[in-house]
């Protein structure tokens, strides 16, 4: 679709940035879903009504809440000065920790795609609310806020952290909102890339006894963070958020197959999954 | 957001790790090694009351070794000032 004669539209011309930052490595995603769908479905188990409701439509007083309280949790707003101060930490940590200069790129093309998903989803908040779009809403949940010390905790950070949104948006492509829907396939690939971007530095981390060691040690720090950001297993609004169809399943189902996940991936680099309650802080 | 900043500027401050000033919009703070000024790192002021000291105590074989912390060798060194066998211990089982 062009905005005129010979004018590419917005989509267009960023599709073809991105077809032009293809490497043998990036994206990451590509190699991972090559191989089939690498995440599980997340089927709602649970009976209820059918609703969808698209940008500009009139919505219940509950779902508008509960919408907005799921997107605030998730940040990626290009008017959330919280989310470029995060992004801004992690150019902070490739400028100054990157072990080699094919990293660093990776860290580029990783920003440059979250800053897509900035745009992405500052139209759906704009869709939704006026006032939201701008709002600042700083990540809550202490996992993005855990120190970032060497390249190795900050391989963890995608491994894990983006690995949720990728479950998140996995369960969104059933979500009632249509233009969250519609979004979900592209966040929950690019979210899987950025984890699977971890991954990979991770491997290059464990492939030496100091590395090793080094990993085995903060693996302790982030397996607990990551399974906390599922938050806990007795939400008392997670019934209201399936009722309405903006998730499918509950925490605990989604952590339950989030972990069968990462245990699995953590076991194929050698590293020993924790004890799945230690150091927990929402149960 | 003051007292956990206050626990975070304490807990670093045992191995030689200073916070610098709000990074990009706030929120986040530069870790920089307080023998030198390099960025060691960042973090944020979220974290969980009594997290930050846990966290930090955790690492400490990690400093000791220099596995974590500065080229420069200022929190190893800040290591071995507070618990030298403890140092020695990580440094024989962690070291090159």
């Amino acid at each position: 679709m062009a905005n005129g004669p010979g004018v590419p539209s917005e989509m267009s011309v960023i599709e073809d940035a991105e077809r032009r930052g293809r490497t043998g490595r990036w994206p990451l995603w590509r190699q991972a879903y090559a191989q089939g769908d690498p995440l599980p479905k997340l089927t709602c188990r649970v009976s209820r009504p059918t609703y969808r409701f698209d940008e500009g439509e009139p919505l219940p007083g509950e779902y508008k809440e509960l919408l907005i309280k799921m997107l605030r949790h998730e940040g990626e707003r290009a008017g959330n000065k919280s989310f470029l101060g995060l992004m801004a930490t992690c150019l902070d940590i490739a400028e100054a920790l990157f072990p080699t200069a094919e990293a660093k790129l990776l860290k580029a093309e990783y920003l440059a795609e979250e800053l897509k998903h900035a745009i992405m989803f500052h139209r759906v908040a704009v869709g939704l609310q006026h006032d939201f779009a701008l709002r600042d809403v700083p990540y809550a949940h202490y996992a993005f806020h855990l120190p970032r010390e060497t390249w190795a905790d900050d391989a963890y950070f995608h491994f894990f952290v983006d690995l949720n949104g990728a479950f998140h948006a996995r369960d969104w492509r059933e979500s009632s909102y249509v233009p969250l829907a519609k979004m979900s396939p592209t966040v929950e690939r690019d979210e899987l890339g950025h984890s699977e971007m971890g991954y990979y530095f991770l491997g290059e981390i464990v492939s030496d006894r100091r590395g090793r060691e080094l990993a085995r040690r903060l693996l302790l720090k982030w397996y607990p963070a990551a399974l906390d950001m599922f938050g806990r297993s007795d939400s008392s609004n997670t019934p209201k958020f399936i009722h309405w169809g903006l998730k499918s399943v509950g925490n605990a189902e989604i952590r339950e197959a989030y972990k069968t996940y990462v245990d699995r991936k953590l076991a194929a680099l050698g590293l020993e999954p924790p004890d799945e309650r230690a150091h927990r802080r929402f149960l | 957001m003051g007292e956990i900043l206050e626990e975070i500027r304490r807990a670093y401050a045992t191995v030689g790790i200073t916070l610098d000033v709000p990074a990009a919009y706030g929120t986040y703070y530069r870790l920089l090694c307080a023998g030198c000024g390099r960025m060691v790192g960042n973090v944020g002021d979220r974290l969980l009351p009594g997290m930050a000291a846990e966290l930090v105590a955790e690492q400490f074989d990690l400093y000791a070794s220099g596995l974590l912390g500065c080229p420069c060798g200022h929190q190893s060194e800040r290591a071995r000032q507070l618990d030298a066998p403890r140092w020695q211990a990580a440094r024989q089982r962690l070291g090159d």
